[in-house]
């Protein structure tokens, strides 16, 4: 290796980082290989992966690039209208029909006060999108790390057990409360808002992934490369990172994709029966409950906000269904064998799952 | 091995004490959060349309002026003896919510009927088909009923599909029935009547919205079935009942879902939380006249007593659904002791 | 080239039988998954006679499993993939039957025992409800209620010289259950009904107890316990032919014993054919009355057992006997070959022994490779794959 041959000085150093940085390099490089090799398997969670980034970066392109902004003086937007502009209305006699179906320069339809309909589906997307990530997100966040206290220390007889027991009975209460109902109960009482609604949900969905949490560590606890490891000497902490760790976190991606999901339908939800977003704020459940008795007039006022709502959430479980089977650990084996096929043992291996 | 009938009694009876440590906790939180987190409950409870008159006589009347540990005392007390306060109007809540639970009960029923009867032999037919084109048809079928909110499924149903197929969409009945209605089930009371045409007219009634109900929530069944039936299918034991003699039908669904259903069951029992929540807004869109049309109504109105006293009954349900299914799955697996 | 015709071989209990219950011929497996496709079996061809107890032998990997799989369909069809052959089964090509005329086929026709019984049964169940369900499928088929092969209704007679035609003893072929088969009140047959035929059946297999045992779960018995019960399932359906996958591999040594006896005695009561799989050649040398040993999916030897272990035609087979630990090889370590067994995807051109074998030459790397030939000077039926097989004697 270039690192022997110049062992003395900087040039050591230098020629040190750059090998650790082609390995990294060469590993992404496989690990993407593996990825794509992976997906053209699974044609469905090729479709949600390729949505989901898809509408991620467009929520994101619209986040940066607010529906009002100028560069250099030449007004950019990337939704084709003002979401909110109250665009004139073709007359025909004195008569204003103001919800027009899609055509050419409304793709979608406009609304009864004639807003452009895609405008307002567009911008409602970073808002629900986000909502989505974040209340998931923090649900993960703090269930999780109440779940990984309940699990991981909770040796009867110590200070831990306790708190895991408490965490545990506190959480067997919240689960009680279904999660819709009581987040419709909290936002009524807390005002009606978009903020209030957050702040319901977030209430309600931590419970889950404290007991998906608990579920996990306890199963991979009872291991025996855990044992193993405490055997050897291994410090409790570091069985935590390495070990538990790294181990419950294929379940708890695949349930967070899925979650957002849950998590927008459950606002849009809240949003359709009237105590979540303000009633003009464009946001995809707010729209569909404001012409759901037109729906056999002004279908399309009604269709499109909900086929964004459906390809979204279909694209997130989507990817989250696929990866829950890709991540199985009896596919991964057989995945990672047949990228290195080695001897006889790989075959038996595949053997064992062909019979029968 | 611990499986006696004398077992299964200790084992019922601690899940039952179990549950009455979940529900004082869950009276405890409702507690909480509706008199102690919100400052001047009163101001909230009152609708924003009180008078300060309204409000002293709502004070006085919940004891919001005593301290904290009497109120709850007092709290407990009045939710023991069934007195759940009133609607604004004055209507009783406890009342109400149980002589509408029966319809609840009725469509809940009906939608689990109808996620079993479909959603099961999806999920054994996309596992046994596992990779091919039926199970990605399946996989996408139940992941858009999952994708599709319930709302919106809801108003297509009723609004777009309901008249085109010509079936009813609003309320349990045609018109008001004029027999007694010993169950409050609109199907079962017209059974009970002998009445025919009504059995009819209320199993009409049923689809729609039972469809909706179900739809949404045909995903759990047939994800959780084909996740366990994936399980099994490779079992040795399946391969004794193939090699016996056994039809690939009595394979898959006496030898492999006899096992697979011990966690589909319970799953199915931790989901009735997210069909009471579902109910709330179907049974609104399609005017059925139980107790998610009353939560949604309340909480509309501003009913705080009633939108509390709902939540209080689905917990009271949630549990109930959960012992149901922690008690079958100690009974469908033989391996569980029952401790 | 098979082993020369069946007329001239005795059978086990030294009488002449007729046409193979069980024709093996050209039977080629492959495994399809992601990159690689690996070959589970190549070109395999055997005999199995009725009356008489076959084995395979061999190492891990070498297709022995496979091979029992594939025989009665067992193998999920993604990702194994029959690439060619037929398995003649008396006298139907189950390779060729419709999936949906397979279930008739076994249980009464071929019927099989696995290796792990801790998953061979169905844990929901009872003993009694998976024991009566097997003698029920049976009953049904003997009576015409269900269609199905139907076991014969006598023992062969072997006293005969002329053995007896498959079509005669192993009566009716697949059949529909016609009308004259429901004669009188046909009723469901009930699962009580077999009680006494399941008692029968657990005490054939020696459990003292059987009582109680049928009432128990499968958790709560023990392994050779269930490798019993397992073993009475699969005779209470009287199977022309028991394929019996490494049954013993995972018992303790004493249980290991203990069934073993079982199935030889079973085996001279109710003369059923076996397949016996195995990777222990002295399982092998007391059980069958011929051996098969498979090297890398290919049958490299085939023979009366005890001529194949005396006079080994296959470099193989001499290594493989020379490395199996006996009281008389006290000194030393024990003999094995170098390299290693070959990837069944990219297997070697021509002999899948050649790269490790002491006898090997240029000849031996080509396309295609040695087939199955009649050596001389060994018993009656001893075949091998070497074109070398009378320099194997010589080896060490």
């Amino acid at each position: 290796m270039t690192a022997r041959s110049e062992s003395t000085g900087s040039g050591a150093d230098l020629n040190r980082q750059l090998s650790r940085v082609r390995a990294w390099i060469g590993q992404l490089r496989s690990g993407t290989r593996g990825l794509y090799k992976v997906l053209r398997a699974n044609p469905l969670t090729l479709v949600g992966f390729a949505l989901v980034v898809l509408i991620t970066l467009t929520a994101v392109a619209l986040v940066i690039v607010p529906p009002t902004s100028a560069v250099f003086g030449y007004p950019i937007s990337l939704t084709p209208y003002d979401p909110n502009a109250l665009l004139p209305c073709p007359t025909v006699g004195n008569q204003s029909f103001c919800a027009q179906p899609p055509s050419l320069e409304h793709f979608f339809g406009t609304d009864r006060a004639g807003r452009d309909v895609l405008s307002r589906v567009l911008t409602a997307l970073p808002l629900d999108l986000a909502i989505g990530f974040l209340i998931a997100g923090f649900a993960l966040l703090t269930g999780g790390a109440l779940g990984l206290i309940a699990g991981f220390w909770d040796r009867p007889g110590t200070l831990g057990a306790a708190v895991s027991l408490a965490i545990m009975r506190v959480t067997d209460v919240f689960l009680a409360f279904p999660s819709l109902v009581l987040a419709l109960a909290i936002a009524a009482s807390l005002g009606r808002g978009t903020i209030p609604s957050i702040i319901a949900i977030l209430l309600t969905w931590w419970p889950y992934y404290v007991r998906l949490t608990r579920g996990e560590v306890l199963a991979v606890k009872h291991q025996p490369y855990v044992t193993a490891a405490r055997a050897a000497g291994v410090a409790e902490w570091r069985i935590l990172f390495r070990h538990v760790l790294r181990n419950i976190a294929e379940p708890l991606v695949v349930y967070f994709t899925m979650d957002v999901g849950t998590v927008l339908v459950v606002f849009s939800t809240i949003s359709f029966i009237g105590i979540g977003v303000p009633p003009n704020v464009p946001e995809w459940g707010n729209m569909i409950q404001a012409y759901s008795d037109y729906l056999l007039i002004f279908p399309w006022v009604v269709l499109f906000p909900g086929l964004a709502i459906f390809v979204t959430v279909l694209a997130f479980s989507l990817l989250g269904d696929g990866l829950r089977d890709i991540l199985d650990p009896r596919s991964r084996r057989a995945l990672s064998q047949a990228e290195t096929p080695t001897s006889a043992p790989a075959a038996t291996a595949t053997a064992a799952g062909a019979l029968g | 091995m611990g499986r006696s009938k004398g077992d299964l009694v200790i084992f019922v009876s601690k899940r039952l004490i179990q549950l009455v440590a979940v529900l004082f906790g869950v009276v405890t939180i409702t507690f909480f959060f509706t008199h102690v987190a919100i400052p001047n409950p009163c101001y909230v409870w009152s609708g924003p349309r009180a008078t300060q008159a309204t409000i002293q006589q709502c004070i006085d009347k919940n004891d919001l002026d005593k301290p904290l540990l009497d109120q709850y005392v007092l709290y407990l007390g009045k939710l023991l003896s069934g007195d759940w306060s009133t609607s604004p109007r004055g209507v009783p809540v406890l009342p109400t919510i149980l002589a509408a639970f029966p319809q609840t009960l009725e469509l809940v029923v009906a939608a689990l009927f109808l996620m079993v009867v479909v959603g099961i032999p999806l999920g054994v037919i996309a596992a046994n088909n596992s990779g091919r084109w039926s199970d990605h048809l399946v996989r996408t079928f139940y992941l858009s009923g999952w994708a599709t909110p319930t709302y919106l499924g809801g108003v297509v149903l009723s609004i777009a599909i309901g008249p085109l197929v010509g079936l009813p969409h609003s309320g349990n009945f045609g018109s008001i029935p004029t027999f007694p209605e010993p169950f409050h089930m609109s199907v079962l009371d017209a059974l009970v009547n002998l009445n025919l045409p009504a059995v009819v007219d209320a199993v009409a009634h049923l689809i729609l919205p039972a469809t909706a109900l179900a739809f949404i929530n045909l995903g759990i069944a047939t994800r959780m079935t084909r996740g366990s039936m994936l399980e099994v299918l490779p079992m040795d034991y399946v391969k004794t009942a193939r090699i016996k003699g056994l039809s690939d039908f009595w394979v898959l669904y006496k030898h492999a879902l006899r096992n697979s259903l011990i966690s589909t069951v319970t799953v199915l029992g931790i989901t009735a939380g997210s069909l009471l929540s579902t109910s709330v807004v179907i049974e609104e869109i399609f005017q059925w006249p139980g107790v998610g049309r009353y939560a949604f109504e309340s909480i509309v109105k501003y009913n705080f007593n009633g939108t509390i006293g709902v939540v209080i009954f689905f917990a009271v349900g949630v549990v109930v659904a959960n012992l149901i299914a922690d008690i079958l799955y100690g009974l469908l697996d033989p391996r569980v002791e029952w401790r | 080239m098979l082993p020369p015709q069946p007329q001239q071989r005795r059978g086990r209990w030294g009488d002449f039988v007729a046409e193979p219950l069980l024709e093996v011929k050209g039977l080629s497996v492959d495994y399809e998954v992601g990159a690689g496709t690996f070959h589970a079996l190549s070109d395999v061809s055997l005999e199995l006679p009725a009356g008489h107890v076959v084995g395979i032998v061999g190492e891990t990997g070498c297709g022995k499993s496979t091979l029992a799989h594939a025989i009665p369909r067992l193998l999920r069809e993604p990702p194994a993939r029959i690439r060619s052959g037929e398995v003649r089964f008396r006298g139907m090509d189950l390779l060729t039957l419709p999936k949906w005329k397979l279930p008739l086929v076994r249980g009464t026709g071929i019927s099989m025992v696995f290796q792990e019984p801790i998953n061979s049964l169905n844990p929901a169940f009872r003993v009694f409800d998976q024991l009566s369900e097997a003698v029920r499928i049976r009953k049904r088929r003997e009576t015409g209620q269900a269609p199905g092969v139907v076991p014969g209704t006598e023992g062969f007679d072997y006293s005969k010289r002329e053995g007896p035609k498959p079509a005669d003893v192993l009566a009716r072929p697949l059949l529909p259950a016609g009308p004259e088969a429901r004669k009188g009140f046909s009723r469901i047959l009930h699962r009580e009904d077999f009680r006494e035929d399941a008692l029968d059946y657990l005490r054939l297999v020696r459990i003292n107890d059987p009582e109680t045992i049928l009432d128990l779960y499968p958790h709560e018995l023990s392994g050779g316990m269930r490798q019993r019960i397992m073993i009475a399932m699969a005779l209470s359906e009287k199977p022309s032919l028991l394929i019996a996958d490494e049954p013993t591999s995972a018992l303790d040594i004493t249980i290991q014993a203990q069934v073993l006896t079982l199935m030889k005695e079973l085996i001279d009561e109710i003369r059923t054919s076996i397949l016996f799989i195995s990777h222990d050649l002295g399982v092998i040398a007391e059980m069958a009355d011929d051996v098969g040993v498979m090297y890398a999916g290919h049958l490299v030897e085939y023979g009366p057992v005890n001529d194949v272990y005396e006079h080994p035609r296959h470099p193989y087979t001499k290594a493989l006997l020379r490395s199996a630990p006996n009281q008389y090889k006290a000194d030393g370590p024990l003999p094995s070959l170098s390299g290693s067994v070959p990837n069944l995807s990219r297997l070697p051109s021509g002999c899948p022994f050649h790269p490790r074998c002491p006898l090997a030459k240029p000849v031996c790397s080509d396309d295609p490779g040695p087939v199955l030939e009649v050596q001389k000077g060994t018993a009656v039926g001893h075949v091998a794959a070497c074109y070398f097989s009378e320099e194997v004697a010589g080896l060490p």
